[in-house]
């Protein structure tokens, strides 16, 4: 596990465990109703994230995303453990983490409905003690970033499911808070608005020097925009690392393709039989008459690859295309939720 | 200060730009108050020379019901108005959109009363000015005395209410003080009656009840100093009882709050309802 390196910490998260109690239980118990058990969404939580590091957490439905992320927010008050926000505890210190934090939420039911874009973002900007004149700046400032100028004037209720995402996101950057957690940003949004989303995200954490922590089910966007990746399953981190360490970490292996011309399929198999053991390769007639590919795995960096193609080559083989494959965050997060 | 009073003016800023959004209802309002105020005018007549001397308060009794429905409704809204916005923010999912903020709770339970106590007092003053403007009902005595009443018995309300606030947090449903207030303030508090006549038919244990509701007191005293026109020295019962409920339930309230927002936060469960 990457734990912390020299740069300040922003978010430290230590022993976290969270178990929901079941409501009434002395009452269930005395009236000798039937309960369900208490559920345990987080055990033994523990990492840190940097300042102006973007931090992801992917994990499948029900893993304890959400409640980590509350937890991080101060709505939800853990069982066991502490996490601290720039040095403030989220219990005994809440006001001054939410003064820290900005938190874009998956739920669209946050907003009033029948006050208008900007009448919302006001009332929050106010809440968080801005002045009238500063919370008018800052919204216009938001609404010009997120691309919602347009739509300022309209109710929340009349707004695309995409627009309402963008809000809440600006929302969460109106006190310009030093962490932001986003929960599933670009959910609902079209590739184009979504891909400005990621862009913006970057920028923030470039230029602001803003901490994110980010979940997301769009794995190549956490590849791309996260600087490390926690998994989580079943309440527990399964890893934690930048994304190409997930991936070697996982598996070493890389699955090769190699697409040929110029000899037959059996002749391929001949040639390379003569200078390695059998069923190391799969050779395969491809959807093209003429072409030929061969398939094999190969550790990260060993000289296999070279050694193949030299004797392919050789045996009169021309070759079209090399592709490599790693795994994929999929994989790794398949892999562990297996487990 | 100023954070403090910028996020209760955020409040009633949201709040009156919903109100705008319905304002149909702030019509109907108006004209159900001044049909309440002419009905009883009439049914006042009614009455007219059979008042029992023993209740000088209610030798006119529009203005002892004018002043009972106008206390009343203020009454009901430092009980009820906290509790009312909390719910109305779990159901609409907002609850935890205005604790992500850095607001303190004593800060939530003000500034989410608010809009409500602007409104109350507005719709209050209705009652008294359509029977004074409408049926010559007179107002005597000292106007900032019956105000300290007024203040002094919705803040006890308002303790109340932050313990109904309290339960709808926790329990979502099901709020055993507005029952007992709501029902019991109007049957037992002289609203519509002078209390006295409860012991005379149902007994002294039951007319007792009215001795433990907080509307009693105030609305005694506001009576006191706007129809008899009395004084400061002759309202000291009602107002030191009123002074009692509050020491014993403001600290007592803000406690069971926080406790019940520390459970809410435990449980996952501020925005369920």
């Amino acid at each position: 596990m990457v734990q912390s390196n020299s740069s300040a910490v922003a978010v430290s998260v230590n022993h976290l465990s969270q178990t929901y109690p079941v409501p009434f239980v002395r009452i269930k118990k005395l009236l000798r109703r039937k309960f369900k058990p208490p559920v345990e969404a987080l055990r033994d939580v523990s990492f840190e994230i940097h300042a102006g590091e973007i931090f992801g957490l992917i994990g499948p439905n029900g893993a304890g995303k959400t409640t980590l992320i509350k937890i991080i927010a101060t709505l939800i008050q853990p069982t066991a453990g502490r996490v601290s926000v720039q040095g403030s505890d989220t219990v005994t210190g809440d006001e001054d983490v939410r003064r820290n934090v900005g938190l874009a939420g998956a739920e669209e039911r946050s907003f009033y409905w029948r006050l208008t874009a900007e009448q919302n973002l006001l009332f929050f900007a106010r809440l968080h003690g801005l002045s009238n004149r500063i919370s008018r700046r800052r919204t216009a400032e938001l609404f010009e970033l997120l691309e919602l100028q347009d739509v300022s004037g309209r109710r929340f209720a009349e707004l695309s499911t995409g627009n309402k995402q963008r809000l809440a996101v600006a929302r969460a950057m109106l006190a310009q808070p030093r962490v932001l957690l986003l929960d599933e940003p670009t959910r609902s949004l079209d590739p184009i608005a979504a891909a400005r989303m990621r862009s913006t995200i970057k920028s923030l954490a470039q230029t602001n020097n803003s901490t994110i922590f980010l979940t997301s089910h769009n794995l190549l966007e956490i590849e791309e925009l996260c600087d490390r990746i926690a998994i989580i399953s079943k309440g527990e981190i399964r890893a934690l690392d930048t994304p190409q360490n997930l991936r070697t970490l996982h598996t070493a292996e890389e699955r090769v393709t190699i697409t040929l011309t110029g000899i037959t399929t059996t002749d391929a198999e001949q040639a390379l039989a003569r200078s390695f053991e059998a069923g190391l390769f799969l050779v395969e007639q491809t959807t093209q008459s003429n072409e030929a590919s061969v398939k094999f795995k190969r550790a990260g960096n060993d000289e296999l690859l070279d050694r193949v193609l030299r004797i392919l080559q050789q045996s009169g083989a021309v070759i079209r295309s090399v592709e490599s494959e790693r795994a994929t965050l999929l994989d790794v997060l398949e892999s562990y939720d297996r487990q | 200060m100023m954070p403090f009073l910028r996020r209760i003016w955020a409040f009633i800023v949201r709040d009156w730009r919903l109100e705008l959004s319905y304002r149909m209802q702030f019509f109907l309002r108006v004209l159900s108050i001044l049909i309440m105020v002419t009905t009883l005018f009439f049914v006042s007549k009614i009455f007219t020379g059979f008042a029992d001397p023993r209740f000088t308060q209610w030798r006119d009794p529009l203005a002892a019901w004018l002043t009972g429905l106008a206390v009343l409704n203020y009454f009901m809204t430092g009980f009820s108005s906290l509790a009312n916005a909390i719910r109305q923010e779990q159901v609409q999912g907002t609850l935890e959109s205005v604790l992500m903020t850095p607001i303190s709770v004593p800060t939530i339970i003000v500034a989410s009363s608010a809009w409500d106590f602007v409104q109350a007092t507005f719709f209050s003053f209705l009652y008294l000015l359509f029977g004074w403007l409408f049926f010559n009902v007179h107002y005597q005595g000292s106007f900032i005395l019956a105000l300290l009443f007024l203040v002094l018995t919705t803040v006890v309300l308002s303790c109340l209410g932050i313990l109904s606030a309290s339960f709808a947090m926790v329990f979502k449903r099901g709020d055993p003080f507005g029952i007992f207030l709501g029902a019991g303030s109007a049957l037992f508090s002289g609203v519509f009656f002078p209390t006295q006549l409860i012991n005379q038919y149902a007994g002294t244990s039951i007319g007792n009840i009215s001795r433990i509701l907080p509307p009693t007191y105030g609305l005694d005293g506001i009576r006191r100093v706007l129809i008899e026109g009395q004084g400061f020295a002759e309202v000291k019962e009602p107002f030191f009882m009123l002074m009692i409920f509050l020491v014993i339930l403001l600290p007592f309230s803000l406690w069971v709050f926080n406790r019940a927002v520390r459970r809410a936060k435990r449980e996952g469960s501020l925005i369920q309802y």
